[in-house]
């Protein structure tokens, strides 16, 4: 089976999917801001999702519409077997680069 | 509780607007209405409304951004709607709808081939009346180079007619020293050569030309040469060059006749040279010879006859041509006043120069016609698909609520739309042949000679092109319209009211009665303008001719200059051949004229009335005829005052004249004009009125009585004359009588189109009788597609509502109730497109008035007349189906699907 590698975004996006029990964009977008100091464009996220989606690595499913989100239900996103597999790899593929280089990654 | 904040409804909707993807669009909606709630409570609304507005539009730059990038629309992967299954391959949805279109049509076979037979007409008529204009206005002149052929005219085209013999020979001289725009610039000037070769003697049209005539038109010829510029002098003239259908005819293609000896006109000419094949110009032309003019004959600015032609010269364009002979032109006006001080000046395309005045109008007329014909039979398809679209709603709104695009939807009915044309481009194909024979057929070779195209009138490549052009227009018009209305409707309204109980929605109902109304109205004004065009052939064959035209046998003669020189000798001619005529004991009458009603040609005079002083521009022109005394008589034309002319009016007795009532009127209107003077020219001697005859019709063109001057032979002897005798029985009998008087007279000269007076007119009425047919055909064609198209519109509306109908009947509607407001929507389409019809057919019988020179009288009763007609045949067609309504159980029309 074809091993599928991540960008760097789409690496954070689905990590931060991983981190959240039921996972829509707001927190998502939310995390990643908190957690890597870096702004994130909804917009991008949005395409980022929707990508990963049609990748397969994610799956998504509607919730039900609420009245603080004038009468809009959320999209709720769970990493997929191959997203999964995608992290992985994508994650192993690093930790192999940094092998030995952890003194001089760590140190402050 | 406060109220809930709301973000910016604009902004929303732009982000709406930009999102394909309804769930996404609304998970994306409600994640920003999440977050702006929250930042509405920490830092105000203010704020929170531009925050809103800004992610709202990045957002949607975002989303249209990636659209862009994939180049399609985001996809759901759990739903893979039908039109997705072949996204990838577009070449093999495109066989799949192909097939589906296919097997739509055939489901409606009946519909289908009306659509396409109705197509199929309305394209054969177009693709015959556009290779008509094709061959006779656009491109009747097709030898290499021939559009930088010119002719340079001294009238003005702007000025309704263009007259190409128009040049006098000082001027085309002056021409031909100064141009530089032009090369071979030459002149021609008609010529009825009597060639009398052969055992009989005939007459070919000819013309004299000067040297550079043939190279002008790049005709090279097959044998021997042309003419050179020694050789237009006196004496040195006797040369001519032979058509190539000529030589054929007559020396069957001898190559041995260079060099031989042919009469003409009693004198021997030399062949120098054969024309090339199909060269014929000017109009049909077989002989040509050089102008031969004296010195005192090249200086005259007076007689203006000649028409001339050239080749621009390489470096030049027509507009540097126009600006040098209009730069000549002026500077003649300044140093002849008398003669060019008014006289207008022209550089015109051959094409244009030789086109028959009226023949643009007249193919104009027809083409527009037909283009209306098209259009009706589109309206009347985009109807019946109209109503089909209507019964597929169902279908379309299913498909659409499944996930099918409109395009894919829209895509599916123009293919059928376009199936449909193609098959109506083939089927029109023979048609259109069909009716470019019917054309060639209906007009007799005497007349095609003079128009320039004939021969090119065929179905060709180009015009197979154009008629499947004229099918995709048409396409475009009856399949977008109903494409789009089909595609429209909200699918849920569709699905849950069903199609059965609304009546369709109102837009499309606005649109099928606009397109009726305009059926109706383009039928009424194209049934008003056939209408228009027979009234005038009736009245050019029978209306009031001012003279009976039974019985009577035609002919005529052209004496030439050369040995009829003397008006004596001319006189004696005449005189000579009238005796023989009148011993003939079946002739009860024979007479001389000049020129003869319907005979083609005319003749006119400067009138000036004794006692008057005219400037010279008020002077005007009026017809001029020489008659032998038993002119009137022959031809039943009335005195109406004053004497006969006599053999006693003597070219030593005074000048006498008979003039026409109108002449009469225009000028001594409430008095008596018997014993009245005028002069025909300035210097000329005054000529008194002895009798008043009746107006006769000259032309069939002519609506308004010509004003006219009869002089006696003895008094003023033709050239070109023609004899009329009145006989008993068929006029035809005594054609050979007629011909023998002429050649005991002399020998060499031929007798030309030796008929009765009955076929002169038809022969001279032929053009006009083949467009006015062609254009009744096709406003029958356009009135009966009308027709059928109310009557379809009316019975689907009907078979809409027989529910209603049935419910009203069962309430205790009477039938006439019922019939009423059934037929109610057709009587207000009718009418509104009978309103309509009325003005189109008004104005266009004003502009066929402007355009074709009074040919043609516009009369409101008639139109009015057609209207009737039109609301008759539109009341029995919506009444019909209302009636079968009417009459059915109201129990069974409740049941009605």
């Amino acid at each position: 089976m074809k091993t599928t590698y991540l960008g760097e975004f789409e690496y954070a996006v689905l990590l931060a999917v991983l981190q959240i029990e039921s996972a829509y964009a707001v927190p998502v977008r939310a995390l990643i801001e908190v957690r890597t100091g870096r702004s994130v464009a909804r917009g991008a996220l949005y395409t980022a999702l929707e990508r990963l989606e049609a990748k397969g690595l994610l799956r998504s499913r509607m919730g039900d519409p609420t009245d603080d989100r004038g009468g809009k239900p959320r999209r709720y996103f769970t990493v997929t077997p191959a997203g999964l597999r995608a992290i992985k790899a994508t994650h192993g593929a690093f930790a192999k680069l940094t092998q030995g280089l952890e003194t001089l990654l760590e140190r402050p | 509780m406060t109220p809930r904040p709301v973000p910016p409804r604009a902004a929303e909707r732009v982000l709406a607007a930009c999102i394909a993807d309804p769930e996404w669009r609304d998970a994306i909606a409600g994640d920003l209405r999440e977050e702006f709630a929250g930042l509405n409570r920490t830092r105000g609304p203010r704020e929170a409304r531009r925050w809103y507005w800004r992610q709202a539009l990045a957002i949607a730059g975002h989303a249209v951004g990636a659209r862009l990038r994939r180049g399609r629309r985001p996809e759901r992967a759990w739903i893979a709607p039908p039109e997705q299954e072949h996204r990838q391959r577009w070449g093999a949805g495109m066989l799949k709808d192909l097939g589906h279109a296919a097997r739509t049509l055939l489901r409606r076979p009946a519909t289908s081939a009306v659509i396409v037979l109705t197509l199929a007409v309305a394209l054969a008529t177009n693709s015959t009346s556009v290779a008509l204009l094709d061959a006779i206005v656009v491109r009747p002149f097709r030898f290499p180079g021939v559009d930088r052929v010119v002719m340079v005219v001294s009238s003005d085209p702007q000025q309704g007619l263009l007259d190409r013999e128009s040049v006098s020979a000082a001027d085309f001289a002056e021409w031909r020293r100064e141009t530089r725009t032009l090369q071979h610039l030459s002149a021609a000037q008609w010529w009825d050569a009597n060639l009398s070769a052969i055992d009989q003697p005939e007459q070919v049209a000819g013309h004299k030309v000067t040297a550079g005539f043939f190279e002008a038109l790049g005709a090279d010829p097959i044998l021997g040469r042309t003419f050179t510029r020694e050789e237009e002098v006196p004496g040195a003239h006797r040369r001519v060059v032979l058509g190539h259908a000529l030589w054929t005819r007559l020396f069957a293609g001898d190559p041995g006749i260079i060099g031989r000896t042919v009469r003409v006109d009693g004198e021997p000419f030399d062949v120098v040279g054969i024309a090339p094949p199909g060269f014929a110009i000017p109009l049909g032309n077989q002989i040509w010879a050089p102008i031969a003019y004296t010195p005192d004959e090249w200086a005259d600015r007076r007689g203006r006859y000649l028409i001339t032609v050239a080749r621009l010269q390489d470096d030049a364009t027509l507009a540097d041509a126009r600006a040098e002979l209009g730069a000549i032109a002026e500077r003649q006006r300044r140093e002849y006043p008398d003669t060019n001080a008014k006289l207008p000046n022209a550089v015109v395309t051959f094409t244009d120069g030789m086109q028959d005045a009226g023949a643009g109008a007249f193919l104009s007329l027809m083409t527009g016609a037909s283009l209306l014909l098209l259009v009706i039979a589109s309206a009347n398809i985009a109807n019946l698909l109209l109503a089909r679209g209507t019964e597929r709603t169902q279908e379309f709104a299913l498909r659409l609520a499944l996930g099918g695009g409109r395009t894919r939807l829209v895509r599916q009915l123009l293919l059928e739309a376009g199936l449909l044309a193609g098959l109506a481009t083939f089927v029109a194909m023979p048609l259109a042949m069909a009716g470019i024979g019917l054309t060639r057929a209906s007009i007799p070779p005497a007349i095609v000679r003079f128009i320039p195209g004939w021969e090119y009138l065929r179905l060709s490549p180009e015009l197979f092109a154009v008629t499947a052009l004229l099918a995709a227009a048409a396409m475009a018009l009856f399949a977008l319209v109903p494409a789009l209305q089909t595609v429209r409707p909200e699918i849920a309204d569709t699905l849950r009211t069903g199609a059965r109980t609304t009546t369709a929605g109102r837009s499309r109902h606005w649109l099928r009665a606009t397109l009726s109304v305009a059926q109706v109205a383009i039928s009424l004004a194209l049934l008003s303008a056939s209408g228009l065009m027979l009234a005038s052939v009736d009245r050019a064959m029978n209306g009031a001719l001012g003279f009976d035209r039974d019985n009577l046998l035609v002919a005529r003669v052209v004496l030439p200059d050369g040995p009829y020189e003397q008006a004596e000798r001319r006189r004696q001619f005449i005189s000579g051949v009238l005796d023989r005529l009148r011993s003939i004991p079946a002739v009860n009458d024979a007479a001389m004229v000049s020129n003869i009603p319907y005979g083609g040609n005319n003749s006119s005079r400067p009138f000036r009335p004794e006692g008057e002083v005219l400037r010279e521009s008020d002077v005007r022109n009026v017809d001029y005829r020489r008659v032998t005394p038993e002119y009137a008589t022959t031809l039943r034309i009335p005195l109406l005052a004053g004497r006969a002319l006599t053999s006693a009016d003597r070219l030593d007795s005074p000048a006498v004249a008979h003039v026409s009532r109108s002449l009469a009127d225009r000028y001594w209107p409430g008095s008596d004009p018997l014993g009245r003077q005028f002069r025909l020219a300035a210097d000329g001697p005054p000529i008194t009125v002895v009798g008043v005859v009746g107006d006769v019709l000259h032309d069939w063109f002519q609506q308004r009585r010509a004003p006219t001057v009869y002089r006696p032979l003895a008094q003023d002897a033709p050239y070109s004359h023609h004899y009329v005798a009145r006989v008993v029985g068929s006029p035809l009998a005594l054609a050979g009588d007629l011909r023998r008087a002429v050649q005991a007279m002399d020998a060499d000269l031929p007798v030309i189109g030796l008929q009765s007076m009955e076929e002169l007119m038809e022969e001279r009425t032929t053009g006009l009788n083949t467009i006015a047919g062609m254009l009744t055909v096709v406003a029958g064609m356009a009135f009966g597609l009308a027709m059928m198209g109310l009557y379809s519109l009316m019975a689907f509306l009907v078979s809409r509502r027989t529910q209603e109908l049935g419910v009203r009947m069962a309430l205790g509607a009477t039938a006439w109730q019922v019939v009423r407001l059934a037929t109610g929507q057709g009587l207000k389409i009718t009418a509104v497109g009978i309103a309509c019809g009325a003005l189109a057919a008004i104005g266009l019988g004003r502009v066929m008035e402007s355009v074709l020179f009074g040919i043609v009288a516009s009369s409101v009763w008639q139109v009015a007349g057609l209207a009737g007609l039109v609301a008759i045949v539109a009341l029995v067609a919506s009444y019909l189906p209302a009636r079968r309504t009417a009459s059915l159980d109201p129990t069974v029309a409740l049941r009605r699907e």
